[in-house]
């Protein structure tokens, strides 16, 4: 090899290596987009915007499961379930990342049909063209979950019988894990006797959460419920916060969002025990966050 | 003629015109009876929080009008449809009993399938056995007078929407359930799929304690259909005694041509109800359902109900004085032993009426049993009573939490009572109703006795702020270390008695936590505390 050759090569080199981030389009996304506003369709859309858009997350063909909090028999301005606007946009979403199919689906407290009527997601959910699905019994299977804890649970096959998971929760107050997020919320995909998860709640959320994995977990805090919950009740319970969080660290999500409530991540046990076992990342200066406000 | 003159050529002489209207009959029984069933099938929650006229049926009854109004000493608004029965009835006879009752309807349609079976073969053997369902009347509006309300088990109506939402449906909803768990194992999903969330949304209750006893007792109406056509219609319907009693002077009369009569005796065999139309002498017009199955039986078309023909003599079922008075001592005799029960002096604890029920002995002489309330239940909360509150009772609603909830922004029970003994509520109004009270079982509730953590109660009690309150509590556990978990209090004056805490709670046999009836808006006596002592519920905050 000549030594202008070689010269030429390494410039050449040196040049792609420079541009590749660029052209593999192996861009640096932020870990976490926090964007506040009045709007939450809009909020929606730009969170995950902020995360590359939901062609990262969806690809073409995919049936894809979204798991709003579903679950219980209030509406919207009660913020006990997740904003119906906020998962209508999701759903519109997926459906323009190329989705093949959108399905709703949460395993409510209260009565199954009120709950999805009257906290208005199953409408909102439909017109945006999602199929809204009650939890069917006859879908509970035992799935070995293979977590520290869990070993097995009834599971509804809908949630393993997708090609890519969205949770959607809302941020509320909650006596035991004191808030919950998105890790709590998989106890929505569970049937059985789940209440007797309590007993060890904080090891059920980690094991579920890393069980199911979400591709996306978008947390919504347009409304969150200060007091009272997870069910609050009273107007007074709630707290405009106009904020949405996106995030691929489902546990970078939930320690943002306890910062919400004023509590910082180290004191949330499961958070603690989270990112003591590796799952991710509660030290939010380590986060990479684009806040926006729109 | 003579009888042996019959032939198939005969059969050309059948009435077109009466072989029309039995066509029409039988049509409008197809109509009211689905009309009926779509009522049925409505009553559950749409999404709205109010539901329309779902129980207007049994407004149009006549016997439940004047028993409630006599038993209850009080007027329901409601009931003014009734007027329109006894109108019709007094004008046309009992053609609300043959062409709109679903009861019988039901079991005329299953007399029929008996006949075709060949297990029932009519004959013309009438007995006195049609004055029983008079006895029954006066039986039961004897007891009204001393506010023994009765009548729901025996009024038609109740009984046939009782028997379809706490045993019939129920019934038909588990075999549902099998059919799409075969569908699923034959691994046709997607039609399973769609079936289920089809059935979802008819929000059926499944589960009722008694649904076994009543479905029995309707089954055995059923099958008494193989004895004789239209059994119950015939022998033991109240309400169609009360109809032929105020049915004797309509307009509508038999009439048989008595030149063309051939004494064949085809009517009286096929007659529904026993009205005897030959010979006309004998005919009975208050028995009469108006089937106009002898008229286009008839094959020589000699019977017609010309309109405004005033036979000589109405012939009418032979009550005797001494039956009568006997049913009536019967009934007055019955009263006191229906209210030997302890309910009379003590509330009992598990006597959890729906939201908006009137106090217990008001409760008991509206309440018709006729399960519109458990039929709306979502939860499927509201069942059959049975010992709860003493014979009297026997299926008014109670609520068992062990089996369902009170939904806390649900009022459609109150709303669809068709006697008022549940008081229509909004939902606004309901939310402030105590039905009861929550308590902890300390020695099963698993905080308390084991220290590990749970408080799914507190998580699931809908009141702001919550009625059941976590207070940090030092227990001992079975191995003698101590912990310090949070523990459920309830604050008697924000607990409701809504049952979800029951409902919910994971000591899934006998609960930890549980209520009782004490402390209902609705009764003056079983209450725990006096207004004194109550505490300021501001502390729970």
């Amino acid at each position: 090899m000549r030594r202008r050759d070689f010269i030429k090569d390494i410039a050449l080199g040196s040049l792609v290596l420079n541009l590749k981030p660029a052209l593999f389009a192996q861009k640096n996304f932020p870990n976490l987009g926090l964007i506040q506003g009045d709007n939450p369709a809009l909020l929606t859309r730009k969170a995950v915007a902020s995360l590359g858009g939901i062609e990262r997350f969806v690809s073409r063909g995919d049936i894809v499961l979204i798991k709003p909090n579903i679950g219980w028999d209030r509406t919207p301005e009660q913020a006990a379930c997740t904003n119906p606007q906020v998962v209508k946009t999701l759903v519109e979403l997926s459906l323009e990342g190329g989705a093949k199919e959108v399905k709703v689906i949460d395993n409510p407290c209260n009565q199954a049909k009120r709950t999805y009527l009257r906290s208005g997601i199953a409408e909102a959910a439909k017109q945006a063209g999602a199929k809204v699905l009650f939890p069917n019994k006859h879908r509970l299977k035992k799935i070995p979950l293979n977590g520290e804890w869990l070993k097995e649970w009834p599971v509804f096959t809908e949630f393993i019988e997708v090609d890519k998971m969205i949770n959607v929760p809302i941020a509320k107050t909650h006596s035991l894990s004191r808030l919950t997020l998105g890790m709590k919320n998989w106890l929505g995909a569970l049937g059985g006797n789940r209440n007797q998860l309590h007993q060890s709640l904080d090891q059920a959320m980690i094991d579920l959460a890393a069980f199911f994995k979400p591709c996306l977990t978008l947390l919504d805090a347009y409304r969150i419920l200060i007091r009272n919950g997870p069910q609050g009740g009273r107007l007074s319970d709630v707290k405009l916060y106009k904020t949405i969080v996106a995030g691929v660290d489902y546990v970078a999500v939930d320690a943002l969002g306890a910062t919400f409530f004023d509590i910082k991540p180290h004191d949330m046990p499961y958070l603690r025990l989270a990112h003591q076992k590796g799952h991710g990342e509660i030290n939010l200066d380590k986060l990479n966050i684009e806040k926006r406000t729109v | 003629m003579k009888l042996t003159s019959i032939s198939l050529t005969l059969k050309k002489e059948r009435s077109k015109k009466y072989r029309l209207i039995q066509s029409l009959r039988i049509l409008s029984q197809t109509i009211f009876l689905f009309l009926f069933f779509y009522l049925l099938l409505a009553t559950h929650f749409t999404g709205e929080d109010y539901i329309g006229s779902v129980e207007i049926f049994f407004h149009f009854d006549p016997l439940l009008a004047l028993a409630t109004l006599i038993a209850s000493r009080a007027v329901y608004i409601s009931f003014v449809f009734a007027a329109l029965t006894i109108l019709i009835t007094f004008i046309l006879g009992r053609v609300v009993c043959g062409w709109v009752c679903p009861l019988g309807s039901v079991h005329q349609f299953f007399s029929f399938i008996f006949k075709k079976g060949k297990l029932l073969k009519p004959k013309d053997n009438a007995d006195n056995r049609v004055a029983w369902k008079y006895y029954l009347l006066v039986f039961i509006l004897v007891g009204t007078l001393f506010s023994l309300d009765l009548v729901g088990i025996f009024d038609p109506l109740s009984l046939l929407y009782r028997s379809f939402s706490v045993a019939v449906l129920p019934a038909l909803s588990h075999g549902f359930e099998a059919t799409l768990g075969l569908l699923y194992q034959i691994n046709v999903a997607f039609l399973a799929d769609s079936l289920n969330q089809l059935f979802e949304n008819l929000t059926l209750n499944s589960t009722f304690r008694q649904g076994f006893f009543i479905g029995l007792i309707f089954l055995g109406l059923l099958l008494l259909n193989i004895s004789k056509e239209r059994f119950w219609c015939r022998y033991l319907c109240p309400l169609g005694a009360f109809l032929g009693l105020i049915s004797r002077w309509n307009i509508l009369k038999l009439k048989i041509d008595e030149q063309k009569c051939i004494e064949c005796q085809l009517c009286n065999i096929h007659c529904e109800t026993q009205a005897s139309p030959f010979p006309e002498e004998k005919w009975k017009s208050p028995e009469c359902v108006y089937c106009f199955t002898c008229s286009s039986i008839c094959p020589t078309s000699a019977i017609t109900f010309p309109v405004g023909s005033t036979p000589e003599s109405i012939e009418s079922v032979s009550l005797t004085r001494r039956k009568l008075v006997f049913s009536s001592l019967l009934s007055v005799v019955a009263v006191p032993f229906f209210r030997l029960t302890p309910s009379q002096e003590r509330s009992s604890p598990k006597l959890i009426r729906p939201p908006g029920a009137l106090p217990e002995a008001k409760f008991l002489q509206k309440c018709i049993k006729c399960g519109e309330c458990m039929k709306v239940c979502p939860t499927n909360a509201l069942q059959p009573a049975l010992t709860e509150t003493g014979p009297e009772g026997i299926w008014t609603p109670v609520l068992v939490p062990r089996i369902g909830y009170c939904e806390y922004y649900c009022s459609l029970c109150s709303q669809v009572c068709p006697t008022g003994a549940i008081r229509a509520l909004t939902v606004t109004e309901k939310i402030k109703v105590k039905i009861g009270l929550a308590w902890v079982n300390k020695n099963r509730c698993i905080p308390y006795f084991l220290g590990t953590p749970c408080i799914v109660c507190e998580e699931h009690c809908p009141t702001s702020p919550k009625a059941i309150k976590l207070i940090k509590t030092e227990v001992t556990r079975p191995d003698g270390t101590i912990k310090t978990p949070a523990a459920p209090v309830i604050n008697t004056d924000l607990c409701i008695g809504c049952g979800i805490c029951e409902t919910k709670c994971p000591v899934v046999d006998k609960p930890a936590i549980f209520v009782t009836s004490i402390g209902e808006d609705r009764s003056e006596r079983n209450q725990l505390l006096l207004p004194l002592l109550k505490e300021d519920p501001e502390i729970f905050e």
